[in-house]
């Protein structure tokens, strides 16, 4: 194994040796709780270290591309005829095009060390770092553009210098069957680096920051004035769970590393559920107060349904491929040059068939395992693409699974920053960015639609909610749609780029208002304000975090981080629209609508906690800033989301260009949609369209912010007014549109319906038959009896009785006079004689 | 010196005294004195332990024997077995052997009749009696799992009834009577429509049709061909009659009544298994036992009994009836399709903590039935037979450690219930805060029993579901779908029991955490998930040979089906070929492809499934090189003289 997995596999197994080590201390831990945390904190800071050391080591092997800021490209939608095709043949010899593609030609060589990926030729689609053809070869022969941008692709693509491989490999085969494996593996690329050294330094902040957070629970007995018994005026008491705490945070951090750095969709599936359930044990962790055990087990539950759309994705891709893994390895042939061939072949099928749209021609033999006829087809990879998003809907908490994320504030606070807002919720993204190759684009499609209503949706219940932690969970949400969005109109490195800023500043926010709430005792807006001055650290920090997730910044020039990813995703979402495609412009629309919310609502919640006249003065009183262990994070934080997004000063790259070494090849154009042309993401740095995006953003950024400083800052229009004004508007947003009334009413009562039935029919139908049968073989044996003692009985006595009577009779015979006797043997004699005579 | 330690060490000596020990300590158990609770119980539990230990034994010793250091599991075959004419008159045997298909079942039972015993201290009346019965109980289950002679398997099968109806009926709840009695006739009514299937499969087999390395393999003596004198002779041996039920002409393939005999045997053994196993809708007999059976008897009914049925429909109904089987394959999928659904959505309605586990029973069997009627084999296509060996090694994996898990969920139910005296669900709550051993452990086997990867249910379930895409994909959407009523009915339950405010129940001063004998209890149960979650090799190591060879078997067989194999290659379709009519053996024709040729003869035949290399029928044609280690070439020089039938199953 490389160094670098190494030390990425110590970065992983390290939280899980703190887990087993509290586990197994057990008692002892009750009282020495700040041991625990110590040790959980150590653990967590050496797998930082761990992954910082991957990371620099992996940079010193692959050093990023610098990016050609592609001012040398003419923007060529203006003047298409001026260039054309530079492989006029190309548009002549589509099939021996593909035939290349199909032979699996590596165009990167083998390096030592790395299995080259077979799927490196779908790389060859964006890997456009040389010319730019798009557009270009449109109107170069008859053939669909889609085809003829990815031969003129691939052929430029051989001068380009060659991104990195991944490096992929397997620790443990939990099972195996002839060829069908199931496997814990390792899947390193850049994209891989990034995200390990994202979760364990946000982890680390989070642990270190709990120790001021959660010291109460370092107490023996904790009162909690939540939980109530009985309705009874006494807050509860409970012992202290610091330990526990840590214990969780811990399993969590291996879970969520695992789900990191797995290399096969089974793996993910194995972590995917841990981290769900650590999940549940942390937002129960008050498990004395009946809502958090509700919003507990309603997580884990709307997560399960995204989970069994999942489990149908993998059971799809398992029987039909019989891999779950994604890049081949020695043993397996991976899925993701699996779909890529699927998908060339599907193009080449459709291109023959070309203008005839009618029919979608299946490829006539798809790769496989030999023999199996059961083989990928592109229906089945749409089918498996879209089971496995639906995993990632349901932990990303997307529309329409987005239900459970609000309720899941009701774990303590920095649970929420970690896992409800930084990684486990943004493991979805990361799962559909892992498994990019093999989302074909009629799935992106969807993926962008769902991003996008997520976004908007989550942004506009965002406006009303009224407590600090739900108005980042909807944010959350929105946010995590906004990255979905990108990935699905082909903006991989800007999702991308936008999870790692996200988690960030969103940690920070979540630390903030933690704060706020450590220091006021609650979280309800309402009751706060003014506190600006008793927290001046907090509200700072806490602004940073706005302005970060505002995507504040000088346009084109200079931003916080969040200017940057969200340009990143603005500038894609111009180019669809500057493409001319209607979709692309409503999609842009859209979005610029979701930013302006964000920055309304992040201001609105800003001013109304730090500004403005205290509502409830006692509670202002007794606040005061927060302990130093829990600044310190919020400093660090609050500086990784200034300037996560800026380039290294001095080698002059920065996430992005390390993003692009790991971007996948996408397929341009949807074979069942054809009107669905993603464009590939490297044009989105042209000027043109760059400067477009970014204006965009800015105004709605810009408008967002002025309006909420109108409003609750400068109080110019009453917000109480405007809440009337418009207030059915607001009942709606603040029901949350009656998604969750709709899921209780019809599905957990249909449930509960069905499952009454069917006990039901339990006692009823099938008891009832058996009792039935019971009875009747009863009823049986009681006539049987009846015809014992009627008939057979009755038949024997009366027979008897006969007999009896007969003897009666027959005894009159017997007189004891002998001369009687002689008398009647003399007449028998002569009777028989008589009758022998006659006979 | 040496002999005597060889005789010792004997399968005979050793399997015997799995089986008999624990019926011989019941015979003393009830000659003990009756002042001596405690020391009946210790005993008891020795006994118990003891047969434990000769079973790990057998699990690791190594040399000749089976074993995890001998790799002569690998085989697949029944092995550490031996043969001994008991009723010669009518071909009875006392035969008891061991593979890989009842093994981890042997180990289960041998595991959970421990854990039971010790569970059992809190029975206070008659103790002598409950651990005679309880002793015998245990016996007869090994012995079920060990016997491979038709007549004593089902000796065993009906010794098990008895003392478990005596068991529920003396020592069970307020209902006791009428839940004994209701197992009792449901269970009989299995029994016997088992024993007419037993009667008619022994009166129609004919071992002159097997030749003598067929009959070697099956642990017969190839010198009861001449005793014949012209007459068929009949047998009740379990692998003779497998043979004998894939032979191309074989002797059940008669018509009684205008039906084949082996299509009558099949559904009259089917019967009995779904109604042990359970299925819906034979099902209700389960929830009535549990809830009135004291807990120890709880746990080894929810845990090896069940098992019976799972295991008798793999070693019975699949091998000797092929060709329904393969027709029926649907039926049995959408039963165990009904089970998992039907019993997650009752288990769901559930206010009785104790019959929630038992629903949940149903619900997890169902995934047994399932994984074993996932017959996606396509003649021709030896990549096909990998998903079936995953889907029964899934539904093996799901019997053993549905084991676990639910003899801890009704060990758990039975700890509360000890102490506080109710089991209504809406009565609990807070105990995780008064007792949390008790609640950590529940929360490991709890979330075993929901599947949770890490955690032993998560394989069962997992391989199943992947596997059945491949017998239908509406199978695999349907099992799949059922992870969320799990979810739900789980985590209300540990929601309402562990977490919440406080206790609402009566007696809450009672509620004292687990004692150190119920620690002993639960704690390895929940090691034993946790381990099994992680390293399921510990499992499959043992069934997954067997089950290949297995699947390779009823793989060779369905090649010769005339109407497969014309439709080579095609995706299975719902176009199922009417089975039941002798094949004529001229309409066969050779596969195309790889995959194994169709070998005509009868002695070729019988080569062929005697003869079958190592691990050979577990790989696809043309990978077989890839994993050949010094070790496989090694056991082929072995069995050089099956060399060459095997090399032609192998191009």
């Amino acid at each position: 194994m490389n160094s670098v997995v190494w030390l990425l596999l110590i970065a992983w197994l390290l939280p899980l040796a703190s887990f087993a080590t509290i586990l197994l201390g057990g008692h002892r831990f009750s009282r020495l709780g700040w041991v625990a945390g110590l040790l959980a904190t150590g653990s967590i800071t050496a797998s930082f270290l761990c992954s910082l050391a991957a990371a620099a080591t992996w940079l010193w092997q692959n050093p990023p591309l610098m990016h050609a800021q592609s001012d040398h490209h003419e923007p060529l939608l203006n003047k298409p005829h001026n260039n054309l095709s530079p492989h006029p043949a190309a548009a002549e010899i589509p099939s021996a095009g593909s035939m290349r593609v199909l032979s699996g030609v590596d165009s990167f060589g083998n390096r030592e060390g790395y299995f080259a990926l077979k799927e490196s030729d779908g790389r060859l689609n964006i890997a456009q770092r040389g010319e730019l053809p798009y557009g270009t070869s449109r109107m170069a022969g008859g053939l669909p553009s889609s085809t003829l941008n990815r031969l003129n692709l691939q052929s430029h693509d051989r001068s380009a210098k060659s991104p990195p491989g991944a490096i992929v490999g397997d620790w443990y085969t939990v099972a195996e069957f002839g060829t069908l494996r199931m496997t814990l593996g390792y899947y390193v690329d850049s994209l891989t680096i990034l995200m390990m050294l994202m979760v364990t330094l946000v982890a680390t902040c989070i642990h270190v920051y709990s120790f001021g957070y959660m010291r109460e629970e370092l107490q023996d007995v904790v009162e909690d004035p939540e939980a109530r018994v009985d309705n009874s005026a006494q807050p509860l008491q409970r012992p202290g769970r610091f330990a526990r705490f840590y214990q969780f945070l811990s399993l969590f951090c291996f879970s969520m590393l695992g789900l990191v750095l797995a290399n096969n969709l089974f793996m993910i599936f194995v972590f995917w559920e841990l981290v769900g359930i650590c999940s549940f044990l942390l937002i129960g962790f008050y498990l004395e107060r009946p809502s958090a055990v509700r919003a507990a087990t309603k997580a884990f539950v709307v997560n399960r349904v995204g989970d069994f759309g999942m489990m149908v994705g993998l059971a799809a891709l398992w029987g039909a491929g019989g891999t779950l893994a994604f890049a081949e390895s020695s043993k397996d042939p991976g899925l993701f040059s699996r779909a890529r061939t699927v998908y060339e072949q599907a193009v080449t099928s459709s291109a023959v068939a070309q203008e005839k749209p009618a029919k979608v021609q299946e490829p006539s033999a798809p790769p496989g395992p030999p023999g199996l006829p059961h083989r990928l087809s592109y229906t089945l990879l749409v089918l498996g693409g879209l089971g496995v998003f639906c995993g990632c809907v349901g932990k990303s908490a997307q529309f329409p699974l987005h239900v459970w994320l609000p309720d899941a504030m009701e774990g303590p606070t920095p649970v929420s920053a970690l896992i409800h807002a930084a990684t486990m919720v943004a493991a979805g993204v990361y799962l559909v960015a892992r498994f990019y190759p093999v989302l074909m684009p009629e799935v992106l499609l969807f993926v962008a639609m769902v991003g996008l209503t997520s976004a908007v949706m989550a942004a506009t219940m965002a406006l009303v909610a009224g407590e600090i932690k739900r108005v980042l969970a909807f944010s959350t949400v929105s946010q995590l749609g906004f990255m979905m969005f990108a990935l699905g109109i082909g903006g991989w490195v800007a999702g991308i780029f936008h999870l790692l800023t996200h988690a960030f500043f969103k940690a920070l926010l979540f630390l903030g208002a933690g704060s706020v709430i450590h220091a006021t005792g609650t979280g309800e807006i309402s009751r706060l304000g003014g506190l600006c001055r008793k927290m001046p650290w907090t509200a700072v920090t806490m602004l940073v975090g706005c302005l970060a997730i505002a995507g504040a910044g000088i346009p084109l020039v200079v931003g916080l981080s969040g200017f940057h990813s969200k340009d990143a995703i603005f500038a894609q979402a111009s180019l669809l629209a500057l493409k001319g495609s209607p979709v692309g412009r409503l999609f842009l629309a859209l979005a610029a609508v979701a930013a302006f919310l964000t920055a309304f609502y992040m201001f609105r919640l800003w001013y109304l906690t730090f500004v403005g006249p205290s509502r409830q003065s006692h509670l202002l009183a007794h606040a005061h800033e927060s302990p130093a262990i829990m600044i310190y994070p919020l400093v660090i934080l609050s500086i990784f989301a200034v300037a996560v997004g800026w380039k290294i000063p001095g080698v002059g790259w920065g996430i992005p260009e390390i993003l692009e070494q790991a971007r996948p090849g996408v397929g341009l154009s949807g074979i069942m949609w054809r009107w669905w042309v993603l464009p590939p993401e490297a044009e989105s740095h042209l000027p043109y369209v760059h400067k477009v995006a970014s204006w965009v953003a800015f105004a709605a950024g810009v408008s967002g912010f002025l309006l909420a400083t109108m409003i609750y800052g400068l109080r110019l229009l009453d917000a109480a007014r405007l809440r009337a004004a418009c207030g059915w508007i607001c009942y709606v947003l603040e029901r949350r549109y009656f998604i969750d009334e709709l899921y209780e009413r019809v599905f957990v009562r249909a449930a509960l319906l069905l499952a009454k039935s069917a006990a039901f029919a339990d006692k009823v139908l099938i008891d009832g038959c058996a009792h039935t049968l019971a009875r009747l073989t009863h009823r049986a044996a009681l006539a049987e009896e009846a015809i014992d003692r009627r008939v057979v009985d009755a038949g024997f006595n009366t027979l008897g009785h006969h007999l009896f009577q007969l003897g009666l009779l027959m005894r009159r015979v017997q007189t004891g006079f002998l001369r009687q006797y002689l008398m009647l043997a003399l007449v028998g004699t002569i009777i028989i004689f008589v009758l022998a005579h006659l006979f | 010196m040496f002999a005597i330690l060889e005789s010792f060490t004997s399968p005979f000596a050793i399997l015997s005294a799995i089986v008999f020990l624990p019926v011989l300590a019941a015979l003393t158990v009830a000659f003990m004195s009756r002042q001596t609770q405690e020391e009946t119980r210790i005993f008891s539990l020795w006994i118990t332990l003891l047969v434990l230990i000769a079973v790990l034994g057998l699990a690791i010793a190594g040399g000749s024997r089976p074993g995890i250091l001998s790799r002569s599991w690998d085989q697949g075959r029944v092995q550490y077995g031996f043969s001994v004419p008991w009723i010669e008159r009518f071909g009875i045997f006392y035969f008891f052997g061991i593979d890989g298909i009842n093994f981890p079942l042997i180990l289960l039972a041998a595991l959970l009749g421990t854990l039971a015993m010790l569970a059992s201290w809190g029975i206070r009346d008659q103790v002598r009696a409950y651990c005679a019965l309880f002793l015998l109980l245990h016996g007869g289950i090994l012995g079920v799992f060990l016997a491979l002679d038709l007549f004593l398997f089902y000796i065993f099968w009906e010794v098990v009834l008895l003392p478990m109806y005596f068991l529920i009926g003396i020592w069970g709840g307020p209902r006791k009577e009428y839940a004994a009695i209701k197992f009792f006739l449901f269970t009989l009514a299995g029994s016997v429509a088992m024993l007419v299937a037993i009667l008619m499969l022994y009166f129609y087999s004919d071992l002159r049709l097997l030749n003598e390395i067929v009959l070697q393999s099956c642990f017969i003596d190839p010198g009861i061909l001449s005793h014949g004198r012209g007459q068929p002779i009949h047998t009740f041996n379990m692998l003779a009659l497998a043979e004998l039920g894939r032979l191309p002409h074989s002797p059940f393939n008669q018509l009684l009544w205008g039906v084949p005999v082996h299509t009558w045997v099949f559904w009259l053994l089917m019967f009995g298994f779904l109604i042990k196993l359970p299925a819906v809708p034979f099902h209700t007999w389960l929830p009535d036992a549990h809830v009135e059976a004291p807990t120890p008897i709880s746990m080894l009914l929810a845990g090896v009994l069940l098992k019976m049925g799972g295991y008798g429909i793999l070693r019975l109904c699949y091998t000797v009836c092929p060709a329904d089987a393969y027709q029926f394959a649907w039926v049995i999928a959408a039963i165990g399709l009904l089970s998992i659904v039907y019993g997650a959505f009752a288990a769901l309605a559930q206010s009785d903590f104790k019959r929630l586990v038992a629903y949940s029973s149903v619900s997890h069997m169902g995934y047994v039935l399932l994984g074993l009627a996932a017959w996606s084999i396509v003649p021709g296509d030896p990549g096909s037979r990998q998903y079936w060996t995953m889907g029964m090694c899934g539904a093996m994996y799901q019997m053993v450690a549905h084991g676990i898990t639910s003899a801890g969920m009704f060990f758990l139910v039975g700890v509360v219930y000890d102490r506080v005296h109710h089991r209504e669900l809406s009565k609990f709550g807070g105990l995780f805060n008064r007792m949390p051993v008790y609640g950590a452990v529940s929360l490991v086997i709890f979330f075993a029993a929901m599947g949770l990867p890490g955690l032993c249910g998560f394989i069962g379930e997992f391989l199943v579901i992947m596997a059945a895409w491949r017998f239908h994909p509406v199978a695999a959407i349907l099992a799949a779908s059922v992870i969320i009523l799990t979810a739900g009915y789980i985590l209300w339950t540990l929601a309402r029991v562990l977490l919440g405010p406080t206790y609402r129940g009566p007696h809450p001063e009672q509620l004292t955490d687990m004692n150190p004998r119920e620690c002993w209890v639960a704690i390895p149960l929940a090691v034993m998930a946790v381990v099994l979650g992680i390293y399921p090799k510990l499992l499959l190591g043992f069934c997954q040979p067997s089950i290949s060879r297995t699947v390779y078997q009823l793989a060779v067989w369905s090649e010769r089906l005339p109407q497969l194999s014309e439709r080579n290659c095609s995706p299975k379709t719902s176009a199922r070929p009417p089975i039941g009519q002798p094949i004529p053996q001229e309409s066969q024709t050779p596969s195309v492809g790889e995959g194994p040729k169709i070998i005509g003869t009868d002695h070729d035949r019988a080569n062929e499934s005697a003869a079958v290399g190592p691990h050979s029928w577990d790989l696809p044609g043309g990978r077989g090189e890839k994993t050949s280690s010094p070790d496989t070439s090694l056991r082929a020089a072995e069995n050089n003289t099956l060399d060459r039938s095997n090399s032609t199953l192998e191009n």
